[in-house]
């Protein structure tokens, strides 16, 4: 009742806000020109089979909402500073828990030198620092295989620093580049802690597939650790390609305990390493996106006993091909199809080892600040592993998983 | 139905009208403290796009545009080579990452050479008919 009330409210602040402030709002300190802007999002989800990402999907749930809003001024022409805060709730993730997405200090030395400290967006990929923003995209859904709401936490963000740079390349375009390193933040209230904390591993499938089930044994206390990447992109000389690569190293550690025991709990990464290459094309109206990623991943879990298993081994994949058109200023139509395998080496036609989606979508740009999204999703596979699901639970589907799930999703977005 | 045709004089005419519309209705402008007096197409891109944040000549300049209308429909497709929605799009996307501030944006060419005659550092766009009192123009190779 809370959580619904919640919702109407900030859905009739989504309503009525842009009625009333059309524009970003500027104002001055001591001379210091400082903008904000904002953002928020209200969407609806209904599924035919599988509860999906924590929500009452199979009855349809408007347990999907986030908002944000940031501060920034430049101080000097170099010097630059920002902070953004960022709230979501989407079903038990997120728990409405407002989270310091970004806070940093950026000088640009020289056009191809600049340093950015604080606490850094991730640069990853084509949209990883920008999955939170619903508004710069066609999908209500970005492609979950790479861009997974309910994981969102493993990759968003960095506690340290960027050095970044955009090197002209005269007739052959440009490079930008950007080297990261830092600490992951915890993410308390994502669905890595929500699957570890309702849900353990028993056994495994006749393809040697983990088999999860409902279990609340574990509490967890915190998931985070150093993380250390790259990104260089380049924009070519034909107008509107742009291609790219990224490389990720992270060492997460997750720490908890046994509930019954009070054993500490340990998952202790031993490799995780991804690799990221992307296109992007546009062309007047048109816009195509394509991403691969492959992530390896070994980590040794505690047992119940206490005792450190040895490492298991992961080599996950995914990819998406992504097609969008501009038909008038407002209605955009689109269509991906994005595939995730758990373990490459594992039998890829088993549903535990694969999340495939087939989205097509609508997006009407009722004003300029406003959107509408209207999107179908036809999966298969349900991969409910304990610490990489990409949507499907354990604890939310008590009946069991089914390995088919359509998918709709309303999602009304506004920006200023 | 009668069907219209036109000579090849009509065309020609029709065709020179056309091409002097698209790279001729407009003017890049300075402050007067920019010391290029012109700037390549690369380079403006850059400044556009909040890649580069000085010209050739190591002047420091600030990006400042048009609200919306034809002038800045028009500089968007010849200079930066990215529809009205596509660089909005790619604006908000530095902007709530935290990696650069909106440009200031303008309603009028009025209000941009004003904006720009009294901003150091300030380069923006205007339509060939405007008057540029207090600016500089500069030349795009």
């Amino acid at each position: 009742m809370y959580f619904q009330t919640r919702t109407i409210a900030l859905a009739a602040f989504l309503c009525a806000a842009p009625a009333v402030m059309h524009a970003q709002f500027d104002f001055k300190v001591d001379g210091l020109p400082f903008q904000v802007h904002s953002f928020a999002s209200q969407g609806f989800m209904y599924t035919s089979d599988n509860n999906y990402m924590t929500m009452n999907t199979s009855n349809g749930s408007f347990a999907f909402t986030d908002f944000g809003a940031n501060v920034s001024t430049q101080i000097t022409d170099k010097f630059r500073v920002g902070a953004q805060l960022y709230d979501r709730n989407v079903g038990k993730l997120g728990g409405w828990h407002p989270d310091l997405d970004w806070a940093v200090a950026d000088y640009k030395f020289k056009d191809w030198f600049g340093i950015r400290a604080g606490k850094v967006k991730t640069t990853l990929g084509l949209f990883n620092d920008t999955q939170d923003l619903e508004f710069l995209h066609t999908w209500a859904l970005l492609p979950q295989s790479m861009y997974p709401l309910d994981q969102r936490g493993s990759t968003i963000s960095h506690i340290g620093g960027d050095i970044y740079g955009a090197i002209p390349l005269k007739k052959l375009g440009e490079l930008n580049y950007t080297v990261y390193g830092g600490d992951r933040p915890n993410d308390m209230n994502g669905g890595y802690v929500y699957a570890l904390e309702t849900s353990a591993k028993q056994g495994t499938d006749a393809n040697g597939i983990s088999i999860v089930v409902p279990s609340s044994s574990r509490t967890i206390n915190s998931y985070n650790g150093p993380a250390y990447g790259a990104d260089l992109r380049w924009n070519t000389p034909l107008t509107g390609l742009l291609l790219g690569s990224s490389y990720l190293d992270q060492d997460p550690t997750t720490k908890g305990f046994f509930v019954a025991t009070r054993i500490p709990f340990l998952i202790q990464t031993e490799k995780d390493l991804t690799n990221a290459f992307y296109a992007e094309y546009m062309l007047r109206g048109f816009r195509f996106d394509a991403e691969y990623r492959r992530e390896i991943m070994d980590t040794r879990t505690t047992s119940s006993n206490g005792v450190l298993a040895a490492p298991t081994d992961k080599d996950m994949r995914s990819a998406y091909v992504a097609a969008s058109y501009r038909l008038t200023k407002l209605l955009e139509i689109g269509s991906y199809y994005s595939r995730f395998y758990y373990n490459w080496a594992y039998l890829h036609s088993d549903p535990l080892n694969h999340v495939f989606d087939q989205a097509i979508t609508a997006r009407l740009d009722l004003r300029k600040y406003l959107d509408l999204k209207i999107e179908g999703h036809f999966m298969n596979g349900i991969m409910p592993s304990a610490t990489v699901s990409r949507g499907f639970y354990i604890a939310p589907n008590p009946a069991g998983l089914k390995p088919d799930t359509r998918l709709l999703v309303i999602r009304l977005g506004y920006h200023l | 139905m009668r069907r219209i045709q036109y000579s090849p004089i009509t065309l020609l005419i029709l065709a020179l009208c056309a091409l002097h519309a698209w790279a001729g209705d407009l003017r890049v402008i300075a402050n007067p403290s920019v010391g290029a007096s012109s700037v390549s197409a690369d380079e403006l891109k850059g400044v556009f796009l909040a890649t580069k944040t000085s010209l050739s000549d190591g002047s420091r300049v600030e990006p400042v545009l048009l609200k919306g209308g034809a002038t800045h429909e028009e500089f968007l497709k010849a200079y930066v080579g990215k529809s009205d929605a596509a660089f909005e799009t790619y604006y908000r996307s530095l902007v709530f990452t935290g990696k650069a501030s909106m440009p200031k944006e303008l309603a009028t060419d009025a209000d941009m050479v004003a904006y720009v005659a009294k901003t150091k550092g300030a380069i923006g766009y205007v339509s060939a008919g405007a008057a540029v009192a207090g600016v500089k123009t500069l030349e795009v190779k």
